[in-house]
């Protein structure tokens, strides 16, 4: 009993950082129809920023949010603006083949700048928990849980709200009938890869106390952001929510009620039964 | 006017280009006769495996329009089959291969089955997730794949026949030819799909699914041709490499980056044309070699445009062969803003605005 | 008399000498210096590039072919068809197990002394390759080598696996299981895990409620840190952690003083085994790079050593450096080194494996081979503070 509420509860918090990454991805998506094969390594980069700002400046990575957060928004938007902009409309395999260019891009200057090493952020609280009836909690997992759900809470606010977020919904619904409405497509193409590229440096910001980082790291959670966006519902913020947090309860308790060996395909197998009995995804119905 | 143009264009059976794939041929025949360096005729190992790689993945992603990004997948289940029934049954790899065949039309139909069910992006995540599940499944099922560890071949049985030792295996020269005998096999078969029925079909369905299915073409049937055509002739590829290279790991011949790769043969050298993946392989192999042996730098050196002693010299030294895979990044960049056809598309818009301006 | 046969002798030095400066050997080296194993690549070529500087040093002038494999075995045959047809005297290389497999055919088929560093997998000293020779201990050493130090600590009755699913992770994990058995270990858990995963969190917590006295576990890289920090979430405290190797041996793991107190770890070198010129090294390279040596590293300055006095010594002539390769012996940081024919392995030298415990956040030599080492081991585990 004690395991199985013990996965449960690192499966849900960890699920939290996965859901960060898949809204960033799903807002992309819903908004472009480009599946982007660069998240992971916009994550990547965020942890970077978060390292360099820690081992530099010793700024906490926790607080370092608030430094990622603008940076990666102006990094998404200028990658959008000089690049993706220019193939909006193209065959959907060159776009593809250009994000996974751009993510070659990004990690090997990367690993140029700051060489291949396996680089470690150690914290007071690294390794520190909690004891909660037994069952131990992260404190680093726990804090980022928490600001996971600030931020996507500030997200769906701003979405359902302000103008700007109508406007990026109203371009996620329907490109050319937002476009007829006064919408300028193009400038809401470039807030929504920002706003995503900002949600996954996020996400690598607040991932880099419990992980490690290298060049590569990108491409492992590119697939996890796919598999949780699928699952949610391409579009729906709530969705992957939801898909972030089943995935991190699927991965743990496969890994104790089946083997640790095959937990990744447990979650692949799960993304396929969705994709063929519901390919609208948990939450298809509504659009963000 | 335009109409016979692109109308030779696509069946690519001028004079002038018979002519030049004829001699080409020819002069691939005799290479090994006068070129006697295994590092050369390695090289050209690896460019075939690339045209065989790139021709495959086009029959169904370049006509028929479904950009599987799971490739490996074929490729994998190619290469293990040989290399089990190699090892561990003593099975010879020409036998081998054909159960490799046998093997991947069975996954194939499974994959297809799922797969096609899916369109557009959603076509694209489920080949990924296919193929990733079949290389954790390699390194889970450690009693048929060896697990991480991979599957080593110590040595390559002889191919006789009748008692007669047609060959060793002991040079690169057989590998030379079973490849180029390969490549044109694939590039064979994809002219064969291009100017019959079936590359119509193809065609339709890549154009607009919809309106291929109210014309009565089934659309899962001719997807399923599509892949079964294309997934037998990587698992060719697959089972070469195995028995080429010796080894094989989940690593080494189901990941991702190998589906990646098998796309961008394609893409770069122009999707959907007979001799496009052909241009992608002799762009890539040559570049992707170059920069990991630092040739260019060399070549910068020779050239006296650099002194090897220079500041800038030992930076390009240091840091060009680090920095290959960001060349290969740029250069997919570049291809893909500036050249959406493909190097082949460009350089044969380029022949024709040239020979129009001296028209 | 004497002292024209003095003269003589002299001339003669700086004849040869001049005549090894004048037609430097070329020595092929192979390395994951791009790609997923780089990190640990970079650390063999520093070792190399030593190497080279303390050859040259010696009067023998090396002309080093660096290629690059990127990890892939069939680029790493790629960078051996170059070399072997650029006339090497020797390879020293690849890093991976996985490349140096597939190099060590083309080393047969070519007849190029191939010379591997640190690829741990058994196989490719056991398949009668001639020309392929291993200056690092195999796989099956290191879960020996931690499970001895056990056995002669305490009384353990039960073990738990947990590795990581790559050549490395499962053929020591292998190993350490048929050693538990023969050794009557009670086996408790045996799990295989992805590398880079971030939570291991639920693996850890079935691991902890069956008890074990030994956790046993394999990991590359990083992932090491993040098993053991994870641990001390979960409260797991057997009598002993056993760090199969590589990811439990880096400076990294060293500076975590929180997590890698107490836990041991078996390495092919350490600056403090007793073997000659190791400290010399450990103070150079430190210098040098900024950081402090791996075994990589020692292992391939070692490598490169050997090959270059033998290429040297044998004016370049592939089958000479074979003949030396099986004949010679070299006594250097990594103790002696000598290229044997045994238990089905071929020229394979028998390096005993040093084991080290960290102590207060420093790596500290306790089981030296052949040796009595200066510092006590902790044992058993003390718990998590």
């Amino acid at each position: 009993m004690i395991v199985f509420l013990q996965s449960l509860m690192s499966g849900v918090l960890i699920g939290g950082v996965y859901a960060l990454i898949g809204i960033g991805l799903t807002i992309i998506f819903g908004v472009m129809r480009v599946i982007n094969f660069a998240h992971g390594d916009i994550l990547m980069i965020g942890m970077y920023l978060t390292y360099f700002l820690f081992s530099v400046f010793g700024i906490d990575p926790f607080l370092s949010v608030a430094i990622c957060i603008p940076v990666m928004f102006a990094f998404g938007a200028l990658t959008q603006k000089f690049f993706i902009n220019r193939m909006l409309g193209a065959l959907p395999q060159n776009q593809i083949l250009l994000t996974i260019g751009l993510g070659l891009i990004m990690s090997n200057t990367i690993m140029l700048l700051f060489t291949s090493d396996y680089k470690i952020l150690t914290t007071s609280y690294s390794s520190g928990s909690v004891d909660l009836a037994g069952i131990s909690v992260s404190q680093p997992l726990a804090i980022s849980f928490f600001i996971t759900a600030a931020i996507t809470a500030a997200l769906y606010w701003f979405l359902m709200k302000t103008d700007i977020g109508q406007a990026i919904r109203a371009t996620a619904q329907d490109r050319e009938a937002a476009q007829l409405m006064g919408i300028n497509v193009r400038w809401t193409s470039i807030l929504a890869f920002g706003i995503g590229s900002a949600l996954a440096g996020t996400a690598g910001a607040l991932i880099s106390p419990t992980y490690y980082i290298f060049p590569q790291v990108g491409s492992a959670f590119t697939l996890k952001a796919f598999v949780i966006t699928v699952l949610g519902g391409m579009g729906s913020i709530v969705g992957a929510t939801l898909g972030g947090i089943i995935i991190g309860v699927t991965e743990s308790m496969s890994a104790v009620y089946i083997s640790s060996g095959w937990k990744e395909v447990v979650v692949y197998v799960l993304f396929l039964l969705v994709l063929l009995f519901k390919p609208s995804g948990l939450m298809g119905t509504s659009r963000m | 006017m335009r109409v016979t143009l692109s109308a030779t264009a696509r069946r690519g059976a001028s004079p002038l280009g018979l002519g030049l794939f004829a001699a080409a041929v020819v002069v691939l025949l005799l290479f090994p006769q006068f070129v006697k360096s295994p590092y050369a005729l390695h090289m050209m190992v690896l460019f075939f495996l690339s045209v065989i790689m790139g021709e495959s993945w086009n029959i169904l992603g370049g006509y028929a329009g479904q950009y599987s990004v799971g490739h490996s997948a074929y490729f994998g289940v190619g290469a293990y089959t040989t290399m089990i029934l190699m090892t561990a049954k003593g099975i010879p790899p020409w036998f081998g291969v054909w159960v490799g065949v046998v093997v991947v039309v069975g996954v194939a139909l499974i994959i297809g089955s799922i797969c096609f069910r899916l369109r557009g992006p959603y076509f694209v995540l489920a080949s990924i997730a296919v193929a990733e599940i079949m290389r954790l499944s390699a390194f889970n099922l450690k009693e048929l794949t060896n697990g991480a560890e991979g599957i080593l071949a110590v040595s390559v049985p002889p191919l006789t026949i009748g008692g007669t030792v047609i060959t060793d295996f002991l040079s690169k020269v057989p590998f030379y030819y079973f490849g180029l005998g390969l490549a044109l096999l694939t590039i064979a078969v994809t002219w064969v799909v291009e100017h019959s029925k079936l590359g119509y079909f193809f065609q339709a369905i890549r154009e607009d699914q919809d309106a291929a299915h109210s014309l009565g073409i089934s659309l899962t049937l001719y997807k399923n041709i599509a892949l079964v055509i294309s997934a037998i002739l990587t698992s060719l590829a697959g089972s070469y490499y195995a028995v080429y290279v010796g080894f094989v790991d989940p690593n080494t011949v189901l990941p991702l980056d190998l589906s990646v790769q098998i796309v961008l043969i394609s893409i770069i050298g122009g999707i959907g044309t007979l001799f496009g993946p052909v241009v992608g392989a002799l762009v890539l192999v040559p570049l992707s070699e170059a920069l990991r042996s630092n040739l260019i730098t060399q070549a910068f050196f020779s050239m006296g445009l650099v002194s090897q002693d220079s500041k800038v010299g030992i930076f390009l030294q240091e840091n060009l062969a680090h920095a290959h895979v960001l060349i290969y990044g740029i250069l997919v960049v570049i291809v893909i803003l500036f050249m959406p056809e493909g190097v082949l598309g460009f350089v044969t818009r380029l022949v024709q605005k040239i020979t129009r301006r001296d028209a | 008399m004497r002292n024209k046969v003095l003269l003589l002798l002299f001339t003669l030095v700086v004849a040869l000498s001049s005549l090894a400066l004048a037609a430097p050997v070329k020595i092929g080296f192979i390395n994951s210096i791009t790609g997923p194993e780089a990190p640990i690549g970079e650390n063999l070529t520093n070792g190399v590039t030593m190497a080279v500087e303390d050859l040259k040093k010696k009067g023998i002038d090396v002309q080093l072919m660096k290629e690059d494999d990127t990890g892939k075995p069939q680029i790493s045959m790629s960078a051996m068809e170059k070399l072997a047809q650029d006339g090497v005297a020797g390879v020293v290389g690849p890093y991976t197990s996985a490349c140096a497999n597939a190099v060590a055919q083309q080393a047969m088929k070519y007849k190029v002394p191939q010379l591997v560093p640190a690829a741990a997998k058994e196989d490719i000293t056991r398949q009668g390759f001639t020309w392929v020779y291993r200056l690092n201990a195999p796989a099956h050493n290191y879960a020996q080598a931690l499970m001895d130090a056990a056995f002669n600590l305490g009384q353990p009755k039960s073990i738990a696996f947990i590795y990581e699913s790559t050549d490395f992770g499962t053929s020591v994990s292998a190993a350490g299981k048929d050693y538990a058995a023969k050794k009557g270990l009670k086996i408790v858990a045996d799990e295989a895990y992805q590398k880079g995963s971030p939570d291991y969190r639920s693996t850890l917590a079935k691991i902890k409620a069956q008890n074990p006295d030994l956790v046993f576990m394999v990991s590359y890289v990083a992932d090491a840190i993040l098993l053991m920090r994870q641990s001390r979430e979960m409260g797991l405290a057997p009598q002993a952690f056993l760090g199969g190797g590589a990811g439990f041996d880096t400076a990294q793991f060293e500076s975590e003083k929180d997590i890698s107190n107490a836990v041991f770890s078996v390495t092919q070198w350490t600056p403090d085994m007793g073997t000659p010129g190791a400290p010399e090294f450990y103070e150079r390279y430190n210098k040098q790079f900024g950081k402090k040596p791996t075994y990589h590293a020692a292992c391939a300055y070692q490598a490169m050593m050997i090959m270059g006095e033998t290429a040297a010594k044998a004016g370049g002539d592939r089958e000479k450096v074979s003949q030396i390769l099986d004949t010679g012996t070299w006594t250097g940081i990594m103790g002696e080194v000598k290229f044997e024919d045994y238990e089905g392995f071929t020229n394979q030298n028998k390096h005993m494996m040093p084991v080290i415990q960290y102590q207060n956040g420093k790596a500290e030599t306790v089981f030296c081979p052949g040796k009595v080492c200066k510092v006590k081991p902790i044992y058993p585990f003390p718990g998590w503070k």
